[in-house]
C-alpha cells in the first residue's frame, strides 16, 4: 500500500459516511419491523415495505422479535 | 484463523486480558447500540480500567475515557453530516437488543491480530498471550477507521503512543 492517506478529509470522509448509514439503516430495519410487527402486521406486509422477500425478513428478524415475546401474526399458509 | 475468534471471553481471559475487560468490551459496544464488537469498543473498555497500563498510556497523551468517548461522539457527528444528516433520535431506532454474546467485528479482529503479532515480537514460545499494552497498539496501528478518525479529531498522535509503549517494553 502506498503512504497512509489521512483517516480524516477526502475518501475517508465519504467512506465513513457509506459505513455509518449502513448501520443507521439497520438499525432503523430492526425498530421498524418490530414495530410493524407488534401492530399486528404480517411478515408479507413488512417484506413488500421493505420490498425484500418474507423469507429474508423472516430469517434476520425472527429471533429478536421471539426475545421481544411479540405475537406473531399468522395468515393461513404461512 | 477463524478458531482464535470464537467469540468466548474464556479465550481473551486464556490469552491474559483480565475477565474484566473482556466483559468490558461488551458493555462498551451495547451501550454504542452496535451489534458487533469494534475497536472503538474494545479501546473505550480498556480506557474504562483506570490505572491499568493501557489506560495510563493514552493518559499521556491526554485522552481518557469521557475524552474518547466525546471524541467518538464528535466522529459520528462529523460523519453523518458529511452525508448531510444528523443521528436519528434513540427512541427511532430502539430495537430489542439480542442476548446472546456479541461476536467481534472486523475492525476488532484486526486489531487482535496485530496486537497478538506484536506479542511474538522479541518474545519465546508458542502460546501467544495478548496483554493490555499489546491489544493498545493493535488498535492504535489502524490508519483508517473510526479509531484513527476519533482520534484525529481528539488530537492524539498515535504514533507517539505506540513509540512510547514499545520503548518501555
Amino acid at each position: 500500500m502506498p503512504s497512509s492517506p489521512s483517516p480524516l478529509d477526502g475518501p475517508a470522509d465519504g467512506l465513513a459516511a457509506a459505513s455509518a448509514l449502513r448501520a443507521i439503516a439497520d438499525e432503523m430495519e430492526d425498530a421498524e419491523v418490530e414495530r410493524a410487527m407488534r401492530a399486528g402486521w404480517t411478515w408479507s406486509q413488512v417484506a413488500e415495505a421493505l420490498g425484500v422477500t418474507r423469507q429474508a425478513v423472516h430469517k434476520k428478524h425472527l429471533r429478536r422479535l421471539l426475545l421481544a415475546q411479540i405475537e406473531l401474526r399468522r395468515r393461513s399458509g404461512e | 484463523m477463524n478458531s482464535l475468534f470464537g467469540d468466548r471471553t474464556a479465550i481473551l481471559v486464556s490469552w491474559g486480558l483480565g475477565p474484566n475487560i473482556a466483559r468490558q468490551f461488551e458493555i462498551e459496544a451495547k451501550r454504542d447500540g452496535a451489534k458487533y464488537i469494534e475497536a472503538e469498543h474494545m479501546l473505550l473498555a480498556l480506557m474504562a480500567d483506570r490505572g491499568g497500563a493501557a489506560a495510563t498510556a493514552m493518559m499521556e497523551s491526554g485522552l481518557d475515557h469521557d475524552r474518547l468517548h466525546k471524541a467518538l461522539e464528535d466522529e459520528h457527528r462529523r460523519t453523518l453530516a458529511f452525508a448531510g444528516m444528523s443521528a436519528p433520535s434513540k427512541e427511532l431506532v430502539q430495537a430489542t437488543a439480542l442476548e446472546s454474546p456479541l461476536t467481534f467485528g472486523t475492525s476488532a479482529k484486526s486489531a487482535i491480530r496485530r496486537g497478538l503479532i506484536a506479542t511474538r515480537v522479541g518474545r519465546r514460545g508458542r502460546r501467544a498471550r495478548i496483554r493490555e499494552t499489546e491489544l493498545l497498539v493493535g488498535i492504535l496501528q489502524a490508519e483508517l477507521g473510526t479509531v484513527p478518525r476519533a482520534l484525529a479529531i481528539a488530537g492524539v498522535d498515535r504514533t507517539a503512543v505506540i513509540s512510547r509503549i514499545m520503548e518501555s517494553e
